[in-house]
């Protein structure tokens, strides 16, 4: 259906990218579903324990998810001004700002790696405890948002390089925005309730 | 083949006509063709499920019988329940009639993301296959629910379940999201929310509940699948997990499940109903803002399933209560609908009669669930007989008898031949009262001591579960007359036409069977649809389409 | 309809419960009336919903005399008795949750139990421990009669494959609670009616979840004293689990032919199939011992079937395997001393 991108008039373009963008939209929303359903097992789990994290178990570290965060906030900041420069039509700063946003989100997915190290080399592992089980799978889910956003920015700075996006018609584009600011919020709520909230 | 006039006052565009027999019925991207196929495959495991019914029953027939082995037992009622609730009810009422019917009755040429809905589709054959495939690593024993820790010592073929649930789940959620964005936006020029037909109301309250509430279904799964498969503690209380947190997470999405079952099939009642009584519906906006509502509250009453797993007072009572609450929107629609009888000029064919049936079963079904909302008496009733008698009462009292109406009603458009009335009669009759005597002696025995999920039990419940056999194997049986009377339709029902009803949604006001892009032109809507005795409120549809009159 | 749906009321109110389901606790009469109470409400409901449908159906039929473009009535809406029948369902509901609310602190209210014991469940016997016992009674439960009990209910943790939810239901106390492993649920509940009640289980445990029964017997506090000093005498050398004097033969006979008549015959022993025929196991001066050279007795037998065999002559699966429960097995016995040439 892409294909047809450029051969509608205008007026079908923009009936076509309105429907697109409120079921990308409603796709967002089922996936935020999904990490909330998670975000609960983990609040349950957490408040029925007697202590947390639970006897002998190494929690991950604040300070280093921190400056992950900013790492990834950041990139959601290089994504806005990417964004902005396509609109007024700064192309050579659109590539920086992209290839910005890609670099920081892949040091992301880095940072969780080292940070994964860590844990396990502290015997906190997925299958060892509830903690490790409500950790590893709430950022592990989260983490494979993002690697799934670093290769849709990928895919989408390779399309502009090609012409596939004009002035008025890029809504590839704002897709991908979206869902790399959706990654963003979603790791504000995780940050907040695995590492802030002792 | 007519010219297709392509209206640019609304952005009319339509794929191009298929070519190809692979184009035409495989990998169709038309709605209607897409709808088709999901009849056909929810038929074929509707006839699955239903005989591993009827092996239950068999089983059941006696209090120590060994038609089945307790672990087949076991198996066969929990592949039933998964079955029908994933691979029957929920695509049919959504992929088939939704898909079928919706477009059609909001002017569109399709859906919003045809390809979607297609991939929608083959999402779900090969869930079957793998639901069904469990037998073969021994499939899941604790019924459609699976409640760990039980679940989490199964064989194989319990992942097996998990992979196929999923998958409908993700089917399930992309076809929310079409239909919503579909309803949202695509409408014909002048159909305003409150010119919507009932049918599109009853969607888009489902779509919405789809693509919300599959989420959940679709993490507690991945989760059971993680935890059996790679050992990771949620719900294995020896290691700090709660089994509790499955059934909050699996309700929470199971609930509203319910009502993405009987939505639609509300839906459909509130379709055929002014066109048999051929008067308005009564009280349209309540019938809208009442499935509204019902979509709503239905988040907020999931742990009515739990109240004997140990949850504390102060929770259970507000479950309670929202629980009551919700029966008050569903009364004020039966009691609409049966308001749309009195002063019509009742013409009685078949879709009305199961639509009649449906008002019979689902308000019994409805007022059991009362008994079932208060907790004392749910403590008592909870996983008996009663509740089995319940769920009935309103998923095959209430979505299968609304499917059936649905079914006969809109043949016609589908396939552009009628089915054939006599036998019609004969299938509900046959269906109506076997459905009864298989279910209604359930309550008692439940009340009185019979649990959920046994093989064999106490003796003494022996003649009435017989005579429950009996019966379920009678209601079986009726479905054969739907499939002899769809076999003869094929071969030599008599033609339809556009409008054998005489009814005035938008469907009606083109050829039966549809064309590929449905409307010549995309019609303008001035008024709702259901004035019976004014003329249709449409321009754009061609003079013939606008008599609207009923065979008898 | 009015006549058929004073009738149905009627018949509520007076139909009695008691007779098909004995009220055996202090707040099953409670229940019992808010039952009564929502089908009380219930019958006119159908019974109006089903009459009207019908009424209507017949007098607003189309008849032959009508033109084919006849129509019903125009009319739409009727705001007064749309709202009638708005608020005449809410308040139903309500006053019902506001009688359920009153009934519940029965269940969930200690009211300053006597007695307070645990109930554990197990694949597929119940558990019970009372204070001042030192080993646990299996599947009968012993109370006084009038005396407030406070049960804890939970599930099995030894043995990871043991830990499965189950259900402690007593249909004649009106009371219900899922043993979960890893919670403890107390339920309290004051017996009032001597007699023995059975104990089901409604949460499905494995394969043997349809014979998980168990009794409860509500006695005088004379005999319930008498009971436990026998038990406290029995002491931690622990009673049998199985108990090998009572069983229901013909529970046992069925379940022969469904679990054991693959193997044996129902036969003199010469009459093999996998293992030998079991007729007059207890007294064949023949064979005066069994496959593991234990003397022939109830309780031996009890024992090969609670844990199975493997040896020289072959091997026997255990009571888990076949989906024994502890009854299940004092039944078996019961029947296997029916059993004679």
């Amino acid at each position: 259906m892409a294909s047809h991108a450029l051969t509608l008039d205008d007026a079908q373009y923009e009936e076509q990218r309105d429907h697109r963008l409120l079921g990308f939209l409603f796709f967002l929303i089922s996936d935020c579903i999904i990490f909330s359903s998670f975000i609960f097992t983990y609040l349950y789990l957490r408040s029925a324990a007697p202590v947390w994290p639970p006897a002998g178990v190494t929690p991950a570290d604040l300070y280093m998810a921190g400056v992950n965060s900013i790492v990834l906030f950041g990139s959601g900041a290089t994504m806005h001004f990417a964004m902005e420069s396509f609109k007024h039509d700064k192309h050579l700063r659109f590539y920086w700002w992209m290839m910005a946003t890609i670099l920081l989100g892949s040091m992301f997915l880095g940072g969780q790696a080292i940070e994964y190290t860590n844990l396990i080399h502290e015997n906190t592992m997925w299958t060892t405890s509830i903690y490790g089980s409500s950790f590893f799978s709430l950022t592990g889910l989260h983490g494979f948002h993002v690697l799934i956003g670093v290769c849709f920015l990928v895919v989408v700075l390779n399309q502009t390089l090609s012409g596939t996006y004009t002035k008025t018609r890029y809504f590839g584009l704002t897709a991908a925005s979206l869902y790399w600011h959706f990654v963003d919020v979603i790791w504000v709520a995780l940050f907040s309730i695995l590492y802030v909230w002792r | 083949m007519a010219v297709v006039e392509v209206s640019h006052a609304t952005s009319d565009h339509i794929h191009p006509p298929p070519e190809t027999f692979v184009q035409k019925y495989v990998f169709s991207f038309d709605h209607k063709v897409i709808a088709v196929q999901y009849f056909i495959t929810t038929g074929l495991f509707f006839v699955l499920a239903g005989l591993l019914a009827e092996l239950m029953r068999a089983q059941l027939a006696g209090p120590n019988n060994h038609v089945l082995s307790v672990t087949m037992y076991n198996q066969a009622y929990s592949v039933h329940g998964s079955a029908m609730v994933w691979l029957v009810i929920i695509p049919v009422l959504t992929g088939a009639f939704g898909n079928l019917i919706m477009p059609l009755q909001i002017g569109a040429r399709d859906v919003a993301f045809p390809w979607l809905n297609m991939f929608s589709f083959w999402l779900f054959p090969p869930a079957g296959i793998l639901l069904f495939g469990s037998f073969l690593l021994g499939a899941p024993e604790a019924g459609w629910t699976e409640y760990p820790p039980i679940s989490l010592q199964e064989p194989a073929g319990t992942s097996m379940w998990c992979a196929a649930i999923f998958l409908v789940g993700v089917s399930s959620t992309i076809t929310g999201l079409n239909f919503l964005v579909t309803i949202i936006k695509m409408r014909a020029p002048g159909m305003t929310w409150t010119r919507m037909p009932l049918f599109v109301w009853a969607t888009a309250v489902t779509a919405f509940l789809s693509f919300i509430a599959t989420a959940n279904l679709s993490a507690a799964l991945l989760a059971l699948f993680i935890e059996r498969t790679f050992n990771v503690p949620y719900y294995d209380p020896s290691r700090g997990g709660s089994p509790v947190v499955w059934q909050h997470v699996f309700w929470f999405y199971s609930h509203p499940a319910v009502y993405i079952m009987v939505l639609p099939a509300f839906g459909i009642i509130s379709e055929i109903i002014p066109t048999f009584a051929r008067r308005p519906i009564f009280g349209y906006k309540a019938i809208a803002y009442s499935s509204t509502a019902i979509g709503l509250m239905s988040f907020m009453v999931w742990a009515h399933h739990m109240f004997t797993s140990g949850l504390a007072q102060w929770v259970q009572l507000p479950f309670m209560i929202l629980t009551m609450a919700i029966a008050v929107p569903t009364g004020v629609k039966v009691f609409s609908w049966v308001a749309t009888l009195w002063a019509g000029k009742i013409r009685l064919a078949s879709p009305l009669l199961f639509v009649l049936g449906f008002l019979s079963t689902f308000t019994f079904g409805g007022i059991t669930g009362i008994f079932l909302a208060s907790v004392p008496a749910d403590i008592h009733e909870h996983a008996t007989y009663f509740v089995v008698a319940h769920l009935h009462y309103v998923l095959f009292g209430g979505s299968v008898f609304g499917i059936f109406a649905g079914l006969y009603y809109w043949w016609p458009k589908m396939t552009g031949r009628m089915l054939d009335e006599g036998l019609a009669k004969l299938h509900f009759w046959t269906m109506f009262i076997s459905f009864n005597a298989t279910f209604l002696p359930m309550h008692w025995i439940g009340l009185f001591g019979m649990p959920r999920r046994v093989a064999t039990y106490d003796p003494v419940y022996g003649d009435t579960n017989l005579f429950i056999s009996i019966s379920a194997f009678v209601l079986g049986a009726s479905m054969l007359i739907f499939a002899y009377n769809a076999l003869r339709s094929a071969r030599r029902g008599e033609l339809a036409g556009p409008n054998p009803w005489g009814a005035r949604t938008l469907e009606w006001m083109i050829p039966s069977p549809p064309p590929y892009y449905n409307f010549d032109r995309i019609p303008i809507v001035l008024a709702a649809p259901y004035d019976y005795g004014q003329p249709l409120p449409y321009r754009e549809v061609a003079p013939e389409y606008l008599a609207a009159v009923p065979r008898f | 309809m009015g006549i058929i749906s004073a009738l149905g009321m009627w018949g509520i109110v007076v139909f009695p419960i008691e007779d098909y389901l004995k009220e055996a606790a202090q707040q099953a009469a409670d229940i019992d009336w808010l039952f009564k109470f929502m089908a009380f409400f219930s019958v006119p409901i159908l019974v109006y919903v089903n009459g009207f449908i019908i009424y209507f159906v017949v007098r607003y039929r189309k008849r032959a005399s009508d033109s084919i473009q006849a129509t019903g009535s125009p009319i739409h809406d009727h705001a007064g008795l749309e709202t009638w029948w708005t608020i005449i369902p809410a308040a139903l509901m309500l006053a019902l949750g506001l009688l359920s609310y009153n009934v519940l602190p029965k269940y969930y209210g200690a009211q300053a139990a006597t007695v307070t014991m645990e109930a554990i469940g197990h694949k597929w016997d119940y558990e019970f421990r009372y204070p001042g016992l030192t080993q646990s009674v299996y599947n009968d439960l012993y109370l006084p009669i009038n005396v407030p009990v406070t049960i804890d209910i939970t599930s099995a943790e030894a043995r990871a494959d043991d830990a499965v939810i189950h259900s402690f239901w007593v249909p004649e106390f009106r009371i219900k609670q899922d043993m979960v492993p890893g919670m403890v649920v107390p339920i309290h509940f004051t017996p009032n009616r001597p007699g023995t009640y059975r104990i089901i289980c409604t949460e499905f445990c494995g394969v043997g979840h349809s014979h998980m029964w168990g009794s409860v017997h509500i006695v005088s506090q004379a005999e319930f004293d008498a009971w436990f000093a026998a038990q406290q005498k029995q002491g931690a050398s622990g009673g049998p689990r199985i108990n090998v004097a009572t069983g229901d033969a013909g529970a046992g006979q069925a379940l022969f032919q469904q679990k054991c008549s693959v193997c044996h015959n129902a036969a003199p022993f010469d009459q093999r199939k996998v293992g030998p025929g079991l007729a007059d196991i207890f007294d064949d001066p023949q064979h005066p011992t069994l496959v593991d050279a234990k003397k022939a007795n109830p309780a031996d037998v009890a024992e090969i079937l609670e844990k199975g065999y493997t040896g020289s002559m072959g091997s026997m699966p255990n009571m888990q395997a076949n989906g024994l429960s502890s009854t299940d097995i004092a039944n078996l016995i019961a029947y296997l001393k029916t059993l004679h040439k």
